[in-house]
């Protein structure tokens, strides 16, 4: 085994070469990692608000909240099953909702849909740590509304104090800025379902109930009553499920994730390659001497290998650690299930790491594989004579 | 040009290392190629729709409120305003698939007038207007997903209450920068099933309605004008042209666009950072070649120039196979089938595919100044004592 300090020396005294392929290697896995940090925020985002017991009720053939909506008077019904989870007032934990989704300027220029959500009290017990973080919660009847904290920061007229223009008859006063634990809710504008139902002429009409089941069991009877009684005939979905399903979007990034990744990585490859194949051919005569001292082959592939590693991981640790400064960016496009505005934190989870250690030892391997090839196949006695 | 001869064997000397810059400047090219194209193909197809003259009018309260059928008529009715036709996206899903491709309701007496870019045989036109549950699709759907005139197309419900069992009459057809994805049925159809299936169910409404208007010149007085008289009604309309229209949708990706020029930026910045590593281990490897070419009498700007030169090509060359071969591989490969319609149609315009190969000159460029700076500064005699 030839030590490994030999590397780090070599690797010393080439220092121009091996900062900038240190550079180059880290900046390649820098960028792969923004996206996934970004995928891996998306998902995040829509994983989170799911407690198992949690349901959505849907129009049967509707596979998102967005997508019309059902009467007033069965959800009402809905409210008055059993095996509801009810709160310690003794109020059903069910929630019916209607959205509305206006086109709204984002501050700094272009549009964007954004979800209103009309809700009522209850609601914000079913979204988990939800939290007024900067004013008051919203006063039914007074065109009030609260805006979540990422939206607050990127559409013009979503400041607090600010009045947020929907459209000409839908405008509402900023009056207090929310939290909702990195949930779905994080995205939308919160009002008052009677005010909402006003301002766009649709009374009676509902989007969707969220509601908690007291129990498995009171999810299961809930569940198929809701299917299957004439009342109703709707879709009810778990949370967890509906939330999964919406992911497509970050399908969509993550198809496109991956494809850079590759690209990036071959790109990376090649320069990893040469920068070992510029070792070995430098480097001749100290192969041949270390053959002739009796190291083997396969000490001398591995050496030269363990150096190509060692170079990219350096690489790869350099990109890593430049995305933690992104972790306090907020990021915003559009979710194409929903066609709305979705925004989302950078996250620094396992995709991330999985990406950076994947590609790094992809260019460390592959890379490196072929100039250790050539300095295993050396003749010894032409490696020394070599000037 | 002269010494042409000496740069290219320089450039072969290493043929392993020319092989892998150029390798790694074509990758890097290619991937640039298609993150930049995928924003100047968005902004190219929404300035060609500005020749077209068409106005959309939706509700100012978003895409998810109704436009009243009847603004179709009135709209149409208005002078300056050619034809007019209620859009109506439904959004089913066929054969279990979510948003498989674009399904619109429309008129269909009137929708070839709107779109008279699209080309329709006059049998199929008229068959879509007399038979009810008939749909128009495009060219490229056809062949996608193999449908021929009179096979049936079923769509499940998902957005609106009914489901829509159409049977296609018609292959419309356009050039490539149009989407020929799209499928048009009968808006009737589907408001009769609403009424007759659904209680009425989200029926009478237009989707949002596009019209054709005579001349450029009368689109912002049309669209203020017809905002106007519906200002003050439970309906209240925005209307702008078709470009602005299409531009919304594009803007609605956000941070996405600057994220990827960024990336873009950081790929170009990493194979400088190769490229120029590249040329510095050629040189380092050539310092005595490089002394006894200043004894013997070349000077340092020639010099210079020979190192740069090589470094441009070897950069060049890598950038043309990267921009070329994506140009020439999206022209084949046709990415639009596998986007589910969110990407219609993909290409890498030439505008685009200059601005990379300028990018991989510059890079060239840059990454061998240093290097050749290094080599016309060395002393000779330093050069000439150096054992590589």
């Amino acid at each position: 085994m030839i030590p490994l300090k030999y590397n780090v020396r070599n690797l010393r005294v080439r220092w121009v070469n091996t900062v900038l392929s240190i550079l180059a290697t880290g900046l390649v896995v820098w960028s792969s990692c923004i996206l996934f940090g970004f995928v891996e925020g998306l998902q995040y985002s829509l994983n989170v608000s799911g407690d198992p017991l949690d349901m959505i009720v849907l129009r049967k053939g509707s596979t998102n909240e967005t997508n019309g909506g059902y009467d007033e008077s069965k959800a009402d019904s809905i409210l008055t099953l059993d095996g509801i989870a009810r709160d310690p007032q003794g109020r059903p934990l069910a929630s019916i909702e209607l959205l509305n989704i206006p086109v709204v300027e984002r501050r700094g220029g272009g549009r964007a849909n954004i979800i209103v959500r009309g809700i009522d009290p209850v609601a914000r017990e079913l979204r988990p740590s939800f939290q007024i973080i900067a004013g008051r919660d919203f006063e039914p009847g007074k065109a009030e509304c609260i805006v979540s904290k990422n939206l607050s920061k990127r559409f013009a007229g979503a400041g607090l104090g600010e009045l947020l223009v929907c459209g000409d008859k839908e405008q509402y006063r900023v009056v207090g800025i929310f939290t909702a634990g990195g949930s779905a809710a994080e995205s939308e504008v919160w009002v008052d379902r009677q005010d909402l139902e006003q301002r766009t002429g649709r009374e009676g009409s509902v989007s969707s109930v969220q509601l908690r089941a007291a129990s498995a069991a009171d999810y299961d009877r809930i569940k198929s009553t809701i299917e299957n009684d004439n009342r109703f005939k709707l879709a009810p979905l778990s949370e967890v499920d509906y939330f999964a399903a919406q992911s497509r979007s970050s399908l969509f990034l993550k198809v496109g994730g991956t494809i850079i990744a590759i690209l990036l990585t071959a790109g990376a490859m090649f320069a990893a390659a040469n920068t070992m194949y510029a070792a070995v051919r430098t480097r001749t005569r100290e192969i041949g001497t270390m053959r002739a001292l009796g190291f083997s082959r396969m000490d001398v592939l591995f050496c030269f290998l363990g150096e190509s590693m060692l170079l990219c991981l350096l690489g790869g640790a350099l990109g890593l650690l430049a995305t933690l400064p992104l972790q306090v960016i907020t990021y915003g496009t559009s979710n194409f299930d929903t066609f709305s505005e979705v925004t989302f934190n950078f996250r620094f989870g396992p995709l991330v790491m999985g990406v950076a250690v994947g590609m790094t030892l992809a260019m460390g391997l592959v890379g490196g594989l072929f100039p250790a090839l050539r300095a295993v196949r050396m003749d010894v006695i032409k490696a020394l004579r070599e000037v | 040009m002269k010494f042409l001869g000496y740069i290219l064997r320089n450039a072969r000397r290493s043929p392993v290392r020319t092989f892998l810059t150029m390798a790694s400047t074509t990758v890097s090219l290619f991937l640039t190629m298609v993150l930049l194209s995928y924003f100047t193909v968005n902004d190219a197809v929404a300035d060609s729709i500005k020749l077209l003259n068409r106005i959309v009018t939706m509700s100012s309260q978003g895409l998810a409120q109704p436009v009243p059928i009847a603004r179709v008529r009135e709209i149409a009715a208005l002078e300056g305003v050619k034809a007019a036709t209620p859009f109506s996206w439904y959004g089913g899903k066929f054969n279990e698939e979510v948003m498989p491709f674009a399904q619109f309701g429309v008129d269909p007496s009137t929708i070839w007038e709107v779109y008279d870019e699209l080309s329709v045989p006059e049998e199929q036109k008229k068959a879509f207007v007399e038979k009810r549950d008939g749909a128009v699709i495009g060219r490229r759907l056809a062949q996608d997903r193999n449908l021929k005139v009179g096979d049936p197309l079923p769509l499940k419900q998902d957005l609106y209450p009914v489901d829509m069992n159409l049977t296609v009459v018609g292959i419309y057809d356009g050039t490539p920068d149009r989407d020929l994805r799209m499928c048009f049925f009968n808006w009737d159809f589907l408001n009769e099933e609403l009424k007759s299936r659904a209680n009425g169910q989200m029926a009478d409404n237009a989707g949002v309605v596009i019209a054709k208007v005579a001349s450029a010149d009368l689109m912002p007085t049309l669209s203020k004008a017809i905002d106007a008289s519906y200002a003050n009604s439970d309906t209240p309309t925005r209307t702008q042209t078709e470009e602005a229209f299409a531009k919304m949708f594009s803007e609605m990706f956000g941070d996405l666009k600057g994220m990827i020029r960024w990336i873009s930026l950081a790929v170009l910045v990493s194979l400088l950072f190769v490229a120029g590593n590249a040329m510095a281990m050629a040189m380092r490897e050539r310092t005595t070649e490089m002394a006894v070419l200043k004894a013997i009498g070349f000077r340092r700007g020639l010099v210079v120039t020979l190192v740069l030169a090589e470094a441009v090509l070897v950069a060049g060359l890598g950038g043309a196979i990267g921009t070329l071969g994506a140009k020439v591989f999206f022209d084949l490969v046709d990415l639009g089938k596998y986007t589910a319609g969110m990407l219609p149609f993909f290409f890498v315009p030439w505008s685009t595919a200059l601005i990379g190969l300028g990018a991989s000159l510059f890079i060239g460029f840059a990454s061998g100044l240093l290097p050749a700076i290094q080599s016309a500064r060395l002393s000779v005699i330093d050069g000439l004592r150096k054992v590589v």
